[in-house]
Formats: structure tokens, sequence, C-alpha cells
């Protein structure tokens, strides 16, 4: 199985989430995880969806058939190595009193995580980074008890040069400021 | 071409008077039928209901410019759209509404996006505030046609509709036709729009770029395939009418002499007399096309989607062959079969490029190969078929006497089953855009509805279907819309008191455990005469001749109703899963 990520750029509207995820699902293609949000483009939404698949050829047809979407304005494909990519998760971490202390340098210098909430008794850590490393985390704070976990879908960026810009259909496209 | 407010006003119907400083304000009822008019619609198929009631009350008053015709189910709605999309070219239009009228349209609305016919489904929905309640008869009916449109949207505001009309109908009808819903909220259709009243067709859209001009390049990878091909093969599928592609097409075999075999859906293109036709593809299709599938070195698919009632086992398919692939639908390109030289654009433009590119060339000896299996096949099937020496009537001497009757001419089409078959294997088609039948999704039920669409797109041509005494009942309340408009279809019952597709299959795969495929049929005539129509049962070959000529004498719809053989096969046949060349003749 190899993870592919699959970016598509779409219109704002209601319900492509729905007309994108049909096109997976009736190919019985487990999406792995999804983040959508709007571009710096007004109206154009990014989907970053990763799934695993044995078939390279496979997924260049999933490519095409999600490009047929009328809303979708473009499609791309990236194996791990051609892309920037991350998650972030948070882990709420059990901290009663007479409990094991938590490594706060080790947390922060090694596993480059940081404390986002104090409580009295636990306290919330936001980790960015791979889905490696997060659970590289994960297996170092296990021994404290772990009473949330939680993961993001990737989010992630080519590592071409070029810009979106140059594959979107010409427009004047609006920015954000 | 854009229309203004003015324009707009002269071919609608007077309204309220226009005051000179306020412009007339309309509803989205309104707007919704003057963008109809404006797209150059002339017909719609249609079911009223409390949720589209607003705009039936807007179409009472264009009835000089729209013809409403009111089908007896909203499937019958959808497939009349279908046939008559197919015959004219043209956009079908239904009109329906909410949650029971929409979901009856899906399965019309699934075999349009299969056979890439364009049509744009107007839906009535309940009120914007009402939506998400569970309200009376609302279904989410966008949520449920997402996989089976091309496009699919929701209108909530009276503003929205000239626009959103007006990409539907580019969007159908454009690329590779197919389906659109519009679904229309009650609020929408009874507001007044805030601002007069425009439309403006619809020619780009951002997203969506159909390619229609292919790449030089690919145009040329695949003019030097077939240049130095010994054995060349065109298989020319729907997309070739689509695209009004037939002289291009006919042009390119006859320079290049290559041989010439159709799809289900690509058969009329070109006529059956043509040196260069060889027949049909596919399960049903003729011996020597598939034989020689596996023997051909270049396959120069045109328009066609290898469906795997073309292809049977894809690694045992036309494996020696190069393949090209000219198709407007990107996603189409290696999907099933991986193409040597990909074309990506539409068929006419495509064969257009081409033509100077490909060398004038002689076949002959290759062509003549088809001959030898066609000597087999007649001699084991078609002349058996045609001259058959048992008592009962056979399906294919019906259908040939009414192709010699109709000179080939006739606009044919078939339902689901055997008669679909044979309808292909023995109508002698002449002339392009003569064929209309369920091919991607088998729909039961199509013809009838499909007949009256394709007699009001073609007025002036005699429209026959045949129909299976199974399909019949699944749309027979049809009868009664063709009956209340007078639409002179010719509609032939091929009565062998079966399921008989399946009993084939039952018979062949199934040990002849022939398990509930027997039918008891009603008295199809006397329905037809409770409807209006008039109409005879032949039941024995001595009246066939005479019962073909009265129905086709008749200038009213006319019900003829032949007891065939029960117990017939189709053949030859590529069992599911067998190799094409593996194709059996009994
Ligand atoms: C709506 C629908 N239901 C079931 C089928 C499966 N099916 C395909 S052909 C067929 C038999 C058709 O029988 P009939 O109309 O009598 O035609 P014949 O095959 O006897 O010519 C059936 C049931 C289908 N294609 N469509």
């Amino acid at each position: 199985m190899t993870t592919y990520t699959i970016c598509v750029f779409t219109e704002n509207t209601i319900g492509i989430l729905n007309k994108i995820t049909t096109v997976l699902t009736r190919r019985r293609i487990n999406i792995e995880s999804l983040t959508v949000s709007e571009t710096e483009r007004k109206g154009i939404s990014r989907f970053t969806i990763v799934i695993h698949h044995e078939s390279r050829e496979a997924v260049e047809k999933l490519v095409r058939q999600i490009r047929k979407v009328v809303e979708v304005l473009a499609v791309f494909g990236y194996l791990n190595d051609d892309i920037a990519y991350n998650e972030i998760a948070l882990f709420k971490i059990s901290t009663p009193i007479g409990a094991k202390p938590i490594d706060i340098e080790t947390i922060n210098k090694v596993y480059k995580a940081w404390v986002v909430y104090w409580h009295l008794t636990y306290v919330i850590i936001q980790k960015t980074g791979t889905e490696e490393e997060i659970f590289e985390f994960f297996d170092y704070i296990k021994p404290h008890e772990i009473l949330e976990f939680v993961r993001s879908g990737r989010v992630a960026v080519s590592k071409s040069p070029q810009t979106l810009v140059d594959y979107l259909p010409e427009a004047e496209w609006e920015y954000y400021q | 071409m854009e229309f203004n407010e003015n324009q707009t006003a002269a071919i609608a119907a007077p309204k309220p008077a226009v005051s000179v400083e306020k412009p007339e304000l309309i509803n989205g009822s309104h707007a919704l039928i003057r963008s109809l008019i404006a797209e150059g619609i002339e017909t719609i198929f249609g079911y009223p209901g409390g949720a589209i009631m607003p705009v039936y009350d807007a179409i009472y008053d264009y009835q000089t410019e729209i013809e409403h015709i009111l089908v007896r189910h909203e499937q019958g709605a959808a497939h009349a759209a279908e046939g008559y999309a197919r015959v004219s070219g043209k956009t079908g239009v239904c009109l329906v509404t909410s949650g029971p009228g929409a979901t009856n349209l899906v399965t019309g609305i699934a075999d349009a996006i299969i056979d890439s016919t364009p049509m744009v489904c107007i839906v009535g929905q309940v009120a914007s505030h009402l939506l998400g309640t569970d309200a009376f008869q609302e279904t989410d009916v966008i949520g449920i046609t997402v996989p089976i449109t091309k496009w699919n949207y929701q209108v909530t505001r009276a503003d929205e509709i000239p626009e959103i009309i007006a990409k539907a109908f580019y969007i159908a009808g454009s690329g590779r036709p197919g389906p659109v819903l519009i679904d229309i909220t009650k609020n929408a259709q009874q507001e007044l729009m805030s601002k007069a009243f425009s439309y403006k067709k619809c020619e780009t859209l951002i997203s969506y770029r159909p390619r229609i001009a292919p790449k030089q390049d690919q145009v040329e990878a695949a003019a030097k395939l077939i240049n130095e091909a010994k054995r060349p093969f065109v298989f020319f599928g729907h997309g070739v009418q689509i695209a009004g592609a037939e002289k291009e097409l006919l042009q390119f075999i006859e320079k290049t002499d290559v041989p010439a075999a159709s799809t289900l859906l690509g058969l009329s293109c070109v006529s059956v007399d043509h040196p260069n036709y060889v027949g049909w593809l596919g399960m049903h299709g003729n011996y020597g096309t598939n034989v020689l599938t596996n023997q051909c070195d270049v396959v120069i698919a045109i328009g066609m989607r290898f469906d795997d009632r073309v292809t049977g086992d894809v690694s045992r398919y036309a494996k020696q062959a190069k393949i090209i692939h000219i198709e407007i639908d990107p996603a189409e390109i290696d999907k099933i079969i991986k193409a040597d030289a990909p074309v990506v654009g539409d068929a006419k433009r495509a064969l257009e490029m081409l033509l100077p590119l490909v060398k004038e060339n002689n076949h002959e000896a290759w062509r003549a190969e088809f001959k030898k299996y066609d000597v087999i096949e007649d001699e084991k099937i078609t002349q058996p078929e045609l001259a058959p020496t048992t008592e009962k009537i056979k399906m294919a001497e019906v259908i040939r006497q009414l192709s010699d009757k109709t000179k080939g001419e006739a606009v044919v089409l078939a339902d689901v089953g055997q008669h679909q078959m044979m309808t292909a294997r023995y109508y002698q088609f002449k002339k392009p855009g003569s064929f209309i039948t369920s091919g991607g999704l088998g729909t039961m039920g199509y013809a009838l509805p499909a007949a009256f669409g394709a007699k009001v797109g073609a007025p002036d041509r005699e429209v026959v279907a045949f129909i299976g005494d199974g399909c019949f009942q699944m749309t027979i309340q049809e009868l009664g819309t063709i009956a209340q408009k007078g639409l002179p279809v010719k509609i032939i019952i091929l009565n062998n008191n079966f399921l008989g597709m399946v009993r084939q299959w039952q018979q062949l795969f199934h040990q002849k455990r022939y398990s509930f495929v027997e039918l008891q049929n009603p008295d199809f005539i006397t329905i037809a005469k409770g409807f209006g129509i008039d109409g005879h049962t032949c039941a024995s070959r001595d009246n066939l001749n005479e019962s073909l000529d009265k129905l086709l004498a008749s200038d009213k719809p006319y019900l003829l109703e032949v007891l065939v053989e029960k117990e017939e096969n189709v053949f030859p046949m590529v069992p599911t899963g067998a190799c094409v060349a593996d194709i059996r003749l009994a």
C-alpha cells in the first residue's frame, strides 16, 4: 500500500464535499484523512485527501474522475516525497497530584511539542508533524495517562516551484489581503 | 446571444403592464419559463404537484411558446426527454414536483448519465425555511442525485434562476453531455426577482472546460499508427452521433479503407450497406467483429468507452493491437483499456484533424476476412432466424420485415431484453440517428416513453418501438400520454410470455431453472383500446405482412402485438467473463 495525497481545488459551494467523496466511496476507496479550507483565493477551497492504494494507475484514474466534477478546478495526486505535509495533534494528559511529573523540556526540545493549556489535573499538549512524528510522541507520552487524543487531517503543499496559479484556469482571482 | 428585458418580453406572453419608470419585476416561476424560452426550449415533459405549482401556474401563460406534455409517471418524463434528446440532439427538459416526483425521475437520470444524454430536470422543492425539517414531500434530491447527474444545484432565491438555468443547459449539452438537475424551492418560484429579468446564455465556466479540439501531437501520433497499420479496425460508438460526426467518420473509413464496427449505441451511424461496415461489437454482436477484434493490429476507437458488454474479459481483449482512443471525456482514457494513442476531443473535430494526415489505403484483403465469418453466422444463425421452419413467428422476421417496409429509415427504439438485441441485429439501419435504446443502464420500460419523446423530436420520421411483454408493463401507463397527444408512434410488442433474456440466461447458465420469469400477461390490445389506441394481435406468420402494413398505414398511434416463439435465444453470444474471440454461435 502506498500513501497518496490528493489535492483538489474546487469552487466553495454547498454540497461539493459530497460530490467529491462520492467519487471515492463508489470505487471503495477509503479516506484516511480529509482536510478542507478556503485557499488564499476567495471562493476557492482546497481539499487534502489522504488515501492508501496499491495501484498508481487506479489513483490516476481516480484523479481524472474527480476532475470530472463540474465545480472542480484542478486535482493533483502526490506521493509523500513530492510534498511538504503535516498534521496537528492534541493530547490531553492526566496530571493529578502525586502523578509522575511530565518532562516539559523533553517535550519541547526533543519532540517540539507545546503545552497549550494547563489545568490543575491535566494539561493539553499540541504536537505538529508527520503522522510518524505524532505517533513517536504518542509512544513517549503514553505512560502518562492519555485522556484524549485527536489528530487533524493532513495539510500539504507540493514541493514544486510552480504555484497554483500556474495550474488554474486563467481568471481574475481575488486574493485575501 | 443575449436577451434583454425588451426582447424576452416580446417572446413572452403579455404580463402585467410595464410602467416606464419601474422595470417589470417577475417572479421566479416566470423567470424560469422565460429562461427556458430564451434557451430555445419548445417542449417540456412533466408532471405537476404541490412544490412545483407556481411554475405550473406560470406555464399556463406561455402555452404558445412552450408545449408541456403531461406524462403518466415521472420516469416516463425522463425517458421521453431522453428519446427527444437522442433523436434531435437538443437538450430534453423534465419538470416535476418534489419528493416522490423527483425520486420517480431517478431511473431516467441514471439512464441519461450512463448514455451521455443531455437533459435538464427541473424539480420543485419545499420552501427554504422548511429545508431539513422532513416537511411534506421533502426529499434530499440533490443528495440522491449527486452520483447520477453531471451537475446538480439547489436554487433558493428567484434572482439566481436565469444564471443557474443558463449554466444547467451549458453543462448538460456541452462536452460529454449528461443530465443536470435543478432543485428550486417553492419560495424561489414565488418571490419576485429584485431586478429586471435578463438572460444570457452560458458559454464558458471557469471550472468546467471540455476539450473540443484535440491536441495536434495526439492526432499526429494516431495518424502515424493508422498509416502503418496492416489490419486496422474502427470501433465507433455513441460519441460519433453526439458529435454529429457521421459524415467525417464515413470520409475517414473510405479514405483509409478500414473496416468499421459499431457499439450498440453507435448503430445507424454508418449504413449497413456500406462496404466498410462489418457489423456490431460485443456480447450479442456479430461473429466476425468479435473474433477479429483479437486479430487486428490497430484499434481506432471513436466515441466509445469499452463497456464490459463490448469487451468481455479485458485481459484477453485485443491484446495484440495498438489502441487509438478518440474520446471527449479524459476520464475514459485508460479507464478500461490502455490507450497507446489517446486523442482527447470531440469526435468530429478529431476526425477533421485526422483526415488530412491519414493516407489513402486499400485493405480489401483484410476486410474480406470478415466475410468468411459472416458466411458462417449467416448459415448458422441469421438464415434460420429470418426464414424459420418452425411454426411460431420469430422476433427476427418481424424486425426484418419492418426494416424492409421502412427501407431501414425509421427511427427505431428497442426496450431491454432479447427483443432489443434482435432489433440491433436485424433492423437494417440506413440513416444516421435512427436507433434509440437504453444501452448503459439497460432500463426496462425505456422504449415506450422514449418513443413518444422521439416522435416529438422528429415529427416527420416514422417512429417504431419494439418492446418486450415484460418491459411494456413497466411503463404501460404512458399509452395515456401517447393517446392524449395523438402522437403517431408505432408500437410492436414482441410477446413471448417470458422475461425472455433472463430466461435465456437461466437456460444457459442455471440449468434451465426458470425461476420467476414466466408472465401472465393482460390482453394488451384491450388495454390499448381502453386508452383509445387502436391495435391488433398477430399470431400467425401468414398474417405478419398484412399486420405490419396495417401498423404502418395508420396515421395514429398503433399497437401491434406479435405472439412470438416462447423459448428462443439470442445468438451469437459472448458469455459474461468470456473472451470476445470465444463468441458462441449456439
Ligand atoms: C428495470 C429492470 N428490471 C430488471 C431488468 C433485468 N432484465 C433484463 S432483460 C429482462 C427481461 C425482459 O423481458 P421482456 O420485456 O419480456 O423482453 P424479452 O427479453 O422477452 O424480449 C429483465 C427482467 C432490467 N433490465 N431492468
